[in-house]
């Protein structure tokens, strides 16, 4: 006798449950308008309101820590049951970083003196630091948030300086610290970031000399305006775009703009450099913020967005204009709709109705003390927002996003809470960015992994919408991240472990090799507690999602695994793991 | 017939269009007989095999370093606006100069190119110059700034570019791409319904996508034995069942009706490619092994797939195929010379050993390749790079074509041209997309009376009159084709 968890999970009841036991009951009741999966135990439940207002069910719980955590487990999907999602943001909020991925880095390069005789960086370190913050930090909103931000001020290891480990740690540090900061600050830090002076080629970027038909390089001024702050056309507060009286969308700026924004952008060279016009001195180079040299700054007035002029300065100050360009795009009226929409989409749904959207920006606008850009309270109106945790929502059609590939392997990991016997953890990501094209600053270009307006051919194509994510999945991908699922849980490959250095010996890290946890699963791989299982895992990965019919065809082929010997109980999880985390309905976020 | 009259005939047809070949599609997609009933039907026979090769050099390349004037007045202005960052002629490592085609001036190529020369000499190769995106023709810098005159959506963008490249629409962020829109009229040449004619090396793209196409996508390692699930090895007890239940139990949840339109999507996009892939792994299983070599670079190893699925063509039922193929590393911002000192010898190479092969399996007057890049780079430096630009030159590859020409107009590179609306050195295109595609579009067996639903804006090249006449007879208005 078991009863599923209902399917639909909005943020209204608190539920009746207990965790990682064999007889766990796990249920939710819905309003009467709404169809409750027939339940031998609904008079067990407890169709409670809390005194502290509504609490999550856990399916609610699962469905908004898909939203705001990169992955999540049983205990994160109790601690926000408890807790409610606000004060649960509220914790998050406060919850400091557990270390710099610049700190780890510093212990692995003295770890490889140790044997080498020699301090230095090598490419993994930057990788294996990003995992062992994923493993072991508990801010976990915030990393979702970086994570987010990553794939909007894009940098990527797909780059000339691919082997500089410190320029991708010390760039995802700086995400991680202005997560929850405000988006100023992050442009400010973004700009002056020398890994960002690297990739978009602005480092050592020069005025102009006319005499030699040389003039300032275009590429910051034009992604820093297309991607990082205001996009193509102009916007309404709530991210429709505005048309002109032909009915056509009104750009927000042409060549002439993009070349006088590119005035702005020259005379900064690496932080550690005497002279202009450098190559970077060491890895170290990477994660100093670059210096201005004001003679190789452009003098002339700029005309920059919406009539702004920086006027010609008596003495040239490159650090003033750029603060003054940065201040023009980040007040600019498309900034709020074009970022939070981003946001969202990242987060929580492809296609945020435009009231959602306003109700967002506004907050961009304002965050209620009369600060533009507060991420915090961006973040915290996204999540909150009653469309997201409105019950009918779910019903909606066009309501949801594909999950990233990546997110969905460390899925995996934070689930079947991974650990190591050190506790120390080793990851290069290796095999999954070689099946599914996705890691952490490991896009093909600034244009991320996807774009924000994407449309996959049939319906989604048909209803005008988007869906960014359905760009990484082709036939190609779609067949390599189902072997992947095969090659990370069935054949137990669930982290690449690679030396650090040359010649490390591997007997030394033998101790980091990441196991999974598989203990309260492997109690219900018997014949008569395969349902259990099923509910279980569909709760941990699938959100609650599984419709009856999916459910009923999964606990068939599991059974259908035979009992050959002890190691096929491990089998057949495996097999229910790999089949729900194959199926649309754990796929797609709702 | 307007455009937006043409597109709907296509989609509502109700009336008979014998003789073109969209009737079929059409029937075929409102479903007015099924597929196999309407084959007989097809106006090509079974010998007559084409493909096409898109080459997308990403980011933009610098093409007038690729393709360089070296008759003295015309390279004298190259040199001159172009100080800093242009290729020395009396160099033969910088500069291999091309056999001067009858009656135009003397080019050179990138002297990475040397075996792109070679087959340009040969009659292999040639060059169409200073095409690019164009929503109407604009003659010169006074018309880019009359208000009148449509521009490009987002020209100088890399996403907006790089699409309209693939979709040659460039007056919208939307719509179906060049080889999808083929692929509507085309598919039904073919004898698998199921197996999709556009095939890509690089996953999704806009090029592929038609109204009811989208890209098969593959690996350019891909064998029978790599190809499709993963699962139980074969000393596994009935791995055979417990194969079939994994993998069948996957297809059937795909297999279900959703009414979420994300669920829809990927439930159909894992069935349809569970299907196609069974297929490709029966057809790469009779594949006769090419004995051209390929070098060990991502391009060579995606031309050398496209030549293997060419040859296996039969085996898939297809007779028109639409291969998309990415290079990257061509958004040179900085150190433009060594960059493409880098990326330009893969091109070469690559693009002489796909013809190797193509002449080995006997394909390579049925098969055109071409490149196309998000936009050409400005003509003036930035300190050591190039920034993006606008009309481009693009090569094109194939025993049909007419080799060892430059079509086109190649224009003034000196800043005072007529076509340079920028200080920063940025040429309107004399040839537009619509134009180049048209004639690949014909030779790939698309009717002139269908040519308005591939290219809905080509009229606009060649009518004036806003579009009231249809295509004119024996239409080629750049004679790339013999």
């Amino acid at each position: 006798m078991y009863s599923k968890i209902i399917a639909f999970s909005c943020f209204l009841f608190l539920a009746l449950q207990s965790y990682g036991q064999v007889d766990t009951i796990l249920l939710g009741f819905g309003e009467s308008d709404i169809s409750v999966t027939a339940s031998d135990n609904e008079d067990q439940a407890q169709n409670t309101t809390s005194a502290a207002g509504y609490l999550p069910n856990s399916a609610a719980s699962a469905r908004f820590l898909t939203y705001s955590s990169l992955a999540y487990n049983f205990d994160d999907i109790y601690t926000v049951d408890t807790m409610g999602i606000e004060d649960w943001i509220d914790d998050q909020l406060a919850t400091p970083r557990l270390f710099t991925l610049d700190e780890k880095i510093h212990e692995y390069a003295l770890y490889a003196q140790d044997s080498t005789g020699e301090f230095g960086y090598s490419t993994r370190m930057w990788r294996y630091a990003w995992w062992n913050y994923f493993m072991k930090s508990e801010d976990i909103l915030r990393q979702k948030v970086a994570y987010a931000l990553s794939q909007i001020v894009v940098i990527s290891s797909v780059s000339g300086f691919e082997n500089r480990t410190l320029a991708f740690s010390s760039y995802y540090d700086m995400l991680l610290d202005n997560a929850f900061g405000n988006y100023r600050d992050l442009l400010g830090d973004v700009t002056f970031h020398s890994a960002m002076g690297a990739y978009l080629t602005y480092v050592n970027n020069s005025k102009a000399v006319p005499a030699e038909n040389k003039f300032p390089d275009e590429n910051y001024a034009r992604e820093l305006m297309q991607l990082f702050t205001i996009g193509l056309h102009e916007l309404n507060l709530d991210g429709t775009p505005k048309l002109d009286s032909l009915g056509e969308l009104i750009p927000t700026y042409g060549n002439y703009e993009i070349a006088e924004f590119a005035k702005v952008f020259t005379g900064l060279t690496w932080g550690d450099r005497e002279y202009f016009n450098k190559s970077a001195r060491h890895d170290t180079s990477y994660r100093i913020p670059m210096i201005m040299f004001n003679e190789y700054h452009e003098p002339a007035e700029k005309n920059l967005l919406n009539g702004y002029v920086i006027e010609e300065r008596t003495t040239v100050d490159g650090i003033a204009d750029i603060n003054d360009a940065l201040d023009n795009v980040f007040n600019h009226p498309n900034t709020a709709p074009f970022i939070c929409k981003l946001l969202i989409q990242r987060l929580v749904t492809s296609n945020p109705p435009p009231p959602y959207v306003e109700r967002v920006s506004m907050v961009f606008e304002n965050n209620g003390s009369g600060v533009r850009g507060d991420l915090a309270a961006v973040i915290k109106a996204i999540l909150l927002d009653p469309y997201v945790n409105n019950c009918g929502v779910q019903e909606d059609p066009t309501f949801g996003m594909l999950s990233e590939p990546f997110l969905r392997y460390l899925q995996i990991h934070k689930a079947f809470n991974a650990y190591t016997d050190s506790g120390n953890y080793r990851n290069d990501m290796r095999d999954v960015y070689q099946r599914i094209d996705q890691r952490p600053l490991g896009a093909p270009s600034v244009f991320n992994f996807f774009q924000s307006t994407y449309q996959p051919l049939g319906p989604i194509n048909d209803a005008d919408l988007y869906a960014p994510e359905f760009q990484l999945a082709d036939s190609k991908s779609l067949m390599g991240y189902f072997n992947g699922l095969d090659n990370w849980i069935r054949n137990n490959n669930y982290a690449d472990e690679l030396i650090l250095f040359q010649d490390e010996n591997s007997a030394g890290y033998l101790d980091e090799q990441t196991q999974l946890d598989f203990g309260a699963e492997l109690l219900l791989t018997g014949d008569q507690n395969i349902v259990y299982l099923i509910d279980r895992l569909n709760l941990l990965l699938a959100r609650g999602n599984l419709s009856d019919e999916s459910f009923n065809k999964i606990v068939t082929a599991v059974k259908n695994y035979p009992l050959y010997n002890e190691d096929s109980h491990q089998d057949r999880l495996e097999l229910a793991i790999l089949l729900i985390m194959a199926s649309p309905e754990y796929l797609i976020n709702r | 017939m307007t455009n937006f009259s043409r597109r709907k005939f296509l989609r509502d047809s109700t009336c008979a269009a014998m003789g073109s070949t969209a009737f079929l599609s059409s029937a075929i997609n409102l479903g007015m007989f099924n597929t196999l009933a309407a084959r007989p039907h097809i106006l090509n026979n079974n010998n007559d095999y084409k493909a096409i090769v898109c080459v997308l050099l990403a980011g933009g390349c610098d093409t007038y370093n690729v393709l360089v004037p070296t008759d003295d007045d015309p390279y004298a202005e190259y040199e001159s606006t172009r100080i800093g960052i242009s290729l020395d002629r009396t160099d033969e490592e910088q500069l291999k100069i091309l056999n001067r085609p009858a009656g135009l001036p003397e080019f050179g190529v990138h002297g990475a190119l040397g075996d792109v020369k070679t087959m340009f000499d040969a009659g292999e190769l040639s060059f169409l110059t200073n095409v690019g995106t164009l929503s109407e023709p604009i003659a010169n810098y006074t018309e880019y700034n009359d208000a009148l005159k449509k521009r490009p959506l987002g020209l100088y963008s890399h996403s907006d570019q790089q699409m309209q490249w693939q979709t040659s629409l460039p007056d919208t962020r939307t719509g179906l791409g060049f080889g999808g829109r083929m692929a509507d009229i085309l598919h039904d040449m073919n004898t698998i319904d199921k197996i999709s004619m556009n095939i890509s090396l690089d996953g999704k793209n806009r090029f592929q996508v038609g109204s009811s196409t989208a890209e098969f996508s593959i690996a350019n390692n891909a064998t029978p034995d790599n190809l499709g699930y993963s699962g139980y090895p074969s000393w596994y007890q009935e791995s055979g069942f417990l194969n079939d239940n994994k993998n069948g139990t996957i297809k059937s949840l795909a297999d279900q009706t959703y009414n979420n339109i994300f669920q829809q999507t990927l439930g159909a996009l894992t069935s349809s490619t569970a299907d196609s892939i069974e297929i490709y792994k029966t057809a790469l299983g009779k594949l006769t092994p090419l004995s051209t070599t390929f070098s060990e670079t991502r391009f060579s190893n995606d031309l050398k797939m496209v030549a293997e699925l060419i040859s296996v063509h039969q085996h898939l039922g297809l007779n028109r195929q639409v291969f998309f193929v990415k290079v990257n590393g061509f958004d040179n911002h900085s150190n433009l010379l060594d960059e493409q000192n880098n990326v330009l010898p893969e091109v070469n190479a690559g693009l002489l050993e796909f013809k190797n092969a193509l002449q080995e399996i006997g394909k390579f007057n049925d098969v055109v390749t071409y490149t196309i890049s998000d936009f050409a780079r400005t003509l003036t430096s930035n300190g050591s790079g190039s920034d993006h630009a606008w009309g481009g030159n693009q090569m094109i590859m194939g025993g049909a074509i007419n080799g060892g020409q430059i079509f086109g107009e190649f224009p003034s590179l000196a800043l005072d041209g007529l076509l340079n609306v920028s200080h920063r050195g940025v040429l309107i295109p004399t040839t537009s997309i619509d134009e180049f595609y048209a004639e690949i579009a014909l030779w790939f067996g698309v009717s002139p009376n269908d040519i308005d639903y591939v290219l809905p804006n080509l009229c606009r090249f060649y009518d004036s009159s806003n579009c009231t006449t249809s295509i004119p007879s024996d239409y080629m208005p750049i004679g790339m084709f013999q």
